[in-house]
This record gives C-alpha cells, structure tokens and sequence, in this order.
C-alpha cells in the first residue's frame, strides 16, 4: 500500500506540469495580460507606454511564453509562487486563507450532500415504488436540473429577503456558510441519492439478503450492517467525483454569496488577467484534486476489504 | 406546536443575529471589487478612487455645483501671467490622521510620487506638462509646467489629487496601499481583502472646509463598512434585505426601488459618461462628413435609452456628456442630428448609396452598404445599444453586422482597419477628454489632421480662465459637430437607493459622496 501511495503522489508531478503548461499555452494566446488590465479605461495608455513597460518587465511578461514558463516552474520548485500583478501582494497571501474558506465550504456542502443524499436514496430504495420513493425522486430530479446560481438566488430570496433570516452579504462566520453550503450541497445530494438508491436497490435483491431476512434478523440490522456496506463502494466513487464538482461549483456559489474562496478570488483574476493568481489557483486546485483521488482511492481498501493494490 | 415553538426561536435567532448587522452608527455600502490598493499612486481604478477620495483623502481643490474649482485644502491660488506657474496657499492647522501636519512637503511628496519612474503610477500621464512642484514655504507651493494646462484643476479635484501622509508612506513601503493614511473625515480601520473595508470616524477632524457640506463637522456616523459584493444583484438583495445603507441600482432594477416606501433613490442625472458611435474615418466612406451624418440622423437615441437603460439616461446630442463643466445643451440642438431617418435616408441618397436591386439594403459603385460595428463585451447596455441601432440602420438600407469582444481584445483591434463603426463609451471630469479622443490623430489613430478642431482643442487646455475655456469648449463641439467627428448617443445616469431612514445622502460635481453629511434618522 505504502508502494502504491508513493506512486500515486510522483503521478502528481507530470499531471500538474501537464497542466501548468496548458495553462501557459492558453495564456500565450490571450492578447491582453494583467498591465493592459491595469491600464484599461483609460485614454492615457499610449502615453503610459513607459510605465507598462516597467510593469511588464518586473514581471517577465515582456518574455516569450515558454521562458515565463521555465522561470514560473523554477520558482515554484522553490516554493515561491510569485505575487499578483495586480495588488503587489505574495500569492501565498492573497490565497492562504481563501483557501480554507473553500475547503470549509466543500466540507460543509459534502456534508449536506452526504447526510440527504444517503438517507433519501436509502428511504427510496426501501421504499421502492411508494410516494415517498417518487417524492425524493422527483426532488432530486429538480435538483439536478436547477443551475447552482439559480438555486442560490432562490435561497437567497426566500431566507434573506422575505424572512431574513440569513444574511446576504458573506463575512465568512456559520450564518454565511448555511445558504452556499445547502445550495451546493442540496444539488450533489440529488445525485447521490439516485445512485444510493439504484445500488441499494441491487444490493437488497441479492441472495444474502434473502438469506438475513430468513434467520430472522431485523430490517435494519440488514439495512445498515448488511446492504449499506455492500453498496458503499459505488456510492464513494461518486463521493470522490462529487469532491471534484464541490471545488468547481463553489467557484460560482462563492461570487453569488460573496464567499471569500479561491473561487470567487479565480473569478476576479481571470477578469483581471491576473494570471500568477490563475496560476496558483489552477495549481492547488489541480493538486487537491488528485490528493482528494488518492484518498478515495486508499478508502476503498477499507470500505471493501478485498480490493488491493499491491 | 413544538416544531412551532422550534421554529420560532430559529428566527428569533436568525432575526437577532440579523439585526446585529446593521446599526444606526454604522453606514454600510457595497462596491463592486476588491480594490486592488488603496494608494492613488498605485491605482487608478474606479473602486480604489471611490474609497480614497469619499473618505480617506481630501484634494486642494473641489467642483462646486457650476463645475468651477473651490479651495478646500488649498485656500486660495495665484495663476501668473503666462499661465504655466500655479501658486497655492494651503490651509494651516490640518493634520492627517497619524498626527502629522499636512503642508507644502506633503503635496510635493505627492507629486513627486506619481512622476517617480520607480513607481510606475498608472497616474503619472494626468499631470499633463508639469515639470517642477516646489514648496515656497511651509504652506505654500507652486507647480511649474512646460505649457499652460487646463485640465490640470480636475485631476487636483479627482483621482490623483488626494494627499496622502508622507511618513506614513514611507513607513508602509509597499504595504501602505492596505493602511492609507489622509486627512478625511474617515480613518482607515480594518481590510479584510475580498470581504470589506472597514473606517472609522476620524474624530479629530478639522471639519469639512469646503462650502457645499451640509455637515462642517465631524461626520454623523460613527463607522463605514464597505462589503465587496461583486453581483450587483447581490448588493440590491443585500440593501432589500436592510443589510445596507445603500447601493448603486442597474438600470433593469431601478423600478423596483423608485416610488418605494422603504426606500430613497438619488439619480445623478449630469453624469459624465458619454456612449456614442464613431467611425474608421481612415478609410471610405467613412472619410466623408456627410456619411457619419447620415449615421447620426438615423439613429433613435430614446429607443436606446429605453432598451438599455430602462430610461433612466439623457439623450446625447453634443459630444461632451452633460456632467462635465462645458457642456452646452444648445449646440447640441444646433448642430447636432436628432432623429430623423427620412433625413437620413435623403442624405445616403445624395451620396449615391441607394437600393437599386430591391434587395432591401443600399449598393455604391458594387459596393453593399453592410459595414462592421465592434463594441466591447460582458455589459447588457452595450448590447442593447448595439442592437438598437442595428435595427435602425436597417430602417434606412444599411445591413450592420455586430461583433463584440473583451475591452483587452476589442479596444487595441481598433488599431487595425478591419472596421467601420465602434460603440464606445468613456467617463470623465474635464472636457480634455475631447482632445485625449478628438484631435488629430486620435486615440486610435484614425482621424485625419483638422486644424479647426485640432487648434480649437489645443487652445481649450491651454487656456486656464474658466469663462474662456468654457467659450472655446462650447466651439471645439461646434466644431466637432460640423465634422460629426463622433455620433454622440447618451449619458446614463447614475443611480442609487439607500433605506429611506437615510436622509443626506449628497453626491457632488463630480459624483463623490459626501460621507460626513450622510446620518440615519432613529
């Protein structure tokens, strides 16, 4: 296991320069940068020529592509991931504890995610063909089907608006996290919870169960002790994607509920052509994601004994 | 009963937590972005500028209602014979709020600061041909240029002229963007990046020295907390929810607040943005006069301003927008081209472009009369604006074909001559914005020399006697009309609701709120 842990992490080295290359590649065909940016509006840009001229070679965006990529490279092997173009200000600074904010939020919507999607999709599965399998059905369905900023705008109008419960503006506190967190969550749960209930639903119609039934052991003993451990393995694999579509999604809940997340910060510094902070952001988005993988991975080991990868 | 009882002391929970949010000592207001410093050397955004020079910083100079400049940290002024020596006296007894004193130094520093090439400040092009700033004495200083400069009192009034507290400068190095330090009636407190912006009230403050204030004083409230709300839907909900005091409204929603009880709206009706169209007049056939009028008679400027801007923009007819100090309506009337689409379609026809096939469109010498307009992407008006004139050049045989792109991609393709026709819109205080756009060559290099305009343009930001300048701006957009240089469309209007408890809400000239006079009635 250890072996395979240690393979999977250099894995991670090629993946993310794949992307960082990508990254730069892209850039490369953008005619603007973050100076243009900075200028922009502005009818004085002819004769600031001098002062973008500096800016740009302070920040080595006078270089052809693949040279600001060799140098990017170098200095984030030496952990330094350069400073935004736009505030002067290190990376590291800008994204530290937005970061958190993002993993905070992820954590909070999977948990959301996790605790309606399981406990419908099991409800539907027992209750097979009832009003309550159609009903959290049909809500699922709607939670597919509805985009996240509409969901969010929603919840916005009901519990900030008209009941005022909740507040609008994200100061990043508990009242702040419930809305984004149960928009993201609610619409993941709706996954979830169909694939819980089609894998429970194959798990309760194999011989083993019959065979629980028939020693005479409760429904629920067989529900959780039997079925649902059985059915956990396609469940997690979802999970795992779902972490993925979490990280992605937050990026537009975090703009509509002014959560201050990596999100809302790559929004900003596409806008602003800002591309040390894309660049990071891109990085440690791409690096969670594939940690997040390796972890799904190693749990499928414990969820079901017999898979091994040595 | 119990789920009932449950659910009540949620709210009372929720409604509790709510209302500490808000509180009558406290003004909150959104803006769009992060600013990305709060040193005016550093940036010139719209957000950083709203920040610093509504609260922070003060200027040696303000607007008053008739857009002339009043002494507010300057006293007075002297401006010599040949016009390139401006001397002003400053006020004593003002201190910034680190306790240093504000004198001659500190506009120096200030100065010297932007034309510094170390710091590359994006403001160094507004101080037009200044070449020396000097202190006379401890409350006297003088700014030396190379050429009379007009327009140079309208950067002392805006972004670039707020005076920032030498020491604290050098104490902050390259932090002191997030910790400015000025003389105004709010004290930087706190900045969360991303979230808000924190300012307390400066209670040592040496009172508004400038006539327009209401308030003399110290400010009403005791705090200002600015949210960064990048969804200007957000920020309305947020103001509906009584999380704000105020917001800027998006023309699609301005009804929902105007008429409302629990709200008070402010419109800005002399705005100084000006939308209008103009032409690639290096190539045919926009090198002629009498085509770009034909362009300007077709177009419905009211069905623009309804379509994109739900009504609330004026009209454009002159090609100053009506904020800014010159501006004379009557020439507009004039010499410009109100809507009038027979005179239009006359004027092409005099020109030889007619519709000889029945095809619906007009034909010249083989040529179509289907031409390219570009314009900027990622902003509704824009679009509609484009869509509305679209369907009027239809009306008179000119089939246009549309294409937007970001402002990075769209504004430095106008180098190019791939192009007929540009949507354009630009924001600004003083009337040198006509030469920045105007005189020969051009911001985008495409007008041909015109020593009508170009002269009368050089004369207008040399000329530093308001009631002149005023005179020789109102013929430069004669001038500019005659050539119909530009197609000039609307100005929309700058508008904002606050809860209706709010009562002072003031914006000045030059569209800076007055802070210290706002107050929340109990």
């Amino acid at each position: 296991m250890g072996s395979y842990i240690i393979r999977r992490l250099l894995m991670m080295i090629p993946i993310i320069f794949g992307i960082l290359l990508i990254t730069f590649l892209i850039k490369a065909l953008i005619p603007t940068d973050a100076v243009t940016a900075l200028f922009s509006g502005t009818v004085t840009e002819d004769k600031a020529a001098e002062a973008i001229a500096q800016i740009r070679a302070k920040y080595d965006l006078d270089k052809p592509w693949y040279q600001q990529f060799v140098i990017y490279v170098g200095n984030v092997l030496q952990g330094d991931l350069g400073e935004s173009i736009r505030t002067r200000q290190p990376v590291m600074d800008e994204i530290g504890y937005r970061y958190v904010n993002t993993l905070i939020l992820t954590a909070a919507a999977l948990f959301i995610a996790i605790l309606v999607g399981l406990v419908t999709g099991i409800i539907s599965a027992y209750y097979k063909d009832t009003w309550l399998d159609v009903t959290s059905m049909s809500v699922g369905m709607m939670g597919i089907s509805m985009p996240a900023f509409f969901f969010g705008f929603v919840l916005i109008f009901i519990f900030s608006v008209q009941l005022r419960w909740l507040p609008v503006i994200g100061r990043g506190n508990f009242e702040s996290l419930i809305l984004p967190a149960v928009t993201l969550g609610f619409i993941e749960a709706a996954a979830l919870s169909r694939i819980t209930r089609s894998s429970m639903l194959d798990v309760l119609s194999r011989e083993y169960i019959r065979a629980a039934r028939a020693k005479g052991l409760s429904e629920t003993f067989i529900l959780f002790k039997h079925a649902l451990p059985n059915a956990l393995l396609s469940i997690l694999t979802i999970i795992g994607l779902q972490i993925g579509n979490l990280l992605g999604g937050a990026f537009i809940i975090e703009v509509i509920f002014g959560w201050h997340g990596i999100g809302e910060l790559a929004v900003k510094a596409i806008q602003w052509r800002d591309f040390t902070i894309t660049q990071a952001v891109i990085l440690i988005s791409a690096g969670t994601y594939v940690l997040i993988n390796l972890v799904v991975d190693v749990l499928y080991t414990w969820v079901d004994p017999r898979v091994r990868y040595d | 009963m119990d789920k009932y009882k449950r659910l009540t002391l949620a709210s009372c929970v929720f409604a509790c937590l709510s209302a500490s949010i808000t509180n009558a000592e406290t003004l909150r207001f959104s803006i769009g972005e992060d600013p990305e410093s709060l040193y005016n050397v550093a940036t010139n955004s719209l957000t950083a500028n709203s920040v610093i020079n509504t609260y922070l910083l003060e200027r040696l100079v303000y607007f008053d209602a008739e857009g002339q400049a009043q002494p507010w940290l300057a006293e007075s002024w002297e401006v010599s014979a040949d016009q390139k020596t401006l001397t002003f006296q400053l006020r004593e007894g003002i201190t910034f709020h680190d306790g240093t004193p504000f004198n001659a130094a500190a506009v120096v520093y200030h100065f010297d600061a932007i034309r510094d090439p170390n710091n590359a400040s994006p403001q160094a092009a507004k101080l037009g041909p200044l070449d020396t700033v000097e202190a006379l004495s401890e409350n006297s200083v003088q700014f030396t240029f190379s050429d009379p400069y007009a327009p140079f009192f309208n950067m002392l009034a805006g972004e670039a002229g707020g005076i920032n507290s030498p020491s604290a400068v050098q104490a902050g190095g390259a932090g002191y963007g997030r910790s400015p330090v000025g003389t105004g009636p709010f004290k930087f407190e706190s900045w969360l990046p991303g979230s808000e912006i924190s300012l307390v009230r400066n209670d040592d403050y040496h009172g508004q020295v400038r006539a327009d204030a209401m308030n003399q004083g110290a400010p009403h409230a005791e705090r200002v907390v600015l949210s960064v709300i990048s969804e200007a839907g957000v920020a309305q909900a947020a103001l509906e929810a009584g999380e704000l005091t105020g917001a800027g409204l998006q023309a699609d929603t301005i009804g929902q607040f105007v008429d409302h009880p629990d709200f008070t709206t402010v419109i800005d009706e002399t705005a100084t943005n000006l939308v209008f169209l103009e032409f690639n007049s290096a190539k045919a056939p926009w090198d002629n006069p009498e085509m770009r009028r034909a362009i300007g008679y077709a177009i419905d400027r009211k069905a623009a301003a309804a379509a994109a801007w739900s009504g609330y923009a004026s009209v454009a007819l002159s090609p100053l927008a009506v904020g800014i100090p010159g501006h004379d309506a009557e020439i507009g009337v004039s010499y410009g081209t109100p809507y009038d689409p027979g005179k239009a379609a006359a004027l092409l026809d005099e020109l030889g472009w007619v519709d000889s096939n029945g095809d619906g469109i007009r034909e010249k010498d083989g040529q179509a009369a289907e031409f390219l307009i570009k314009s900027y992407a990622g902003f509704t008006h824009i679009t509609r604006t484009l869509q509305v004139i679209q369907a009027n050049l239809d009306d008179i045989g000119i089939k246009a074909e549309l294409e937007t792109a970001d402002w990075g991609a769209f504004y430095p393709s106008l180098l190019e001559d791939d192009w007929d026709m540009d949507l354009m819109r630009w924001t600004s205080n003083d009337a040198g914005i006509l030469t920045e756009l105007f005189k020969s060559p051009g911001h985008r290099n495409k007008l041909a020399p015109n020593p009508a305009i170009d002269d009368l343009l050089t004369k207008c930001d040399t000329t530093l006697d308001p009631v002149i300048r005023f005179e020789c701006v109102a013929n430069a957009q004669k001038a500019l009309l005659k050539d119909m240089t530009i197609v000039p469309i609307l100005t929309s209007w700058d508008v904002f609701a606050t809860q209706a408890n709010v009562k002072d809400y003031t914006i000045d000239y030059l569209g800076y709120l007055l802070p210290g006079d706002v107050r929340i009635e109990e």
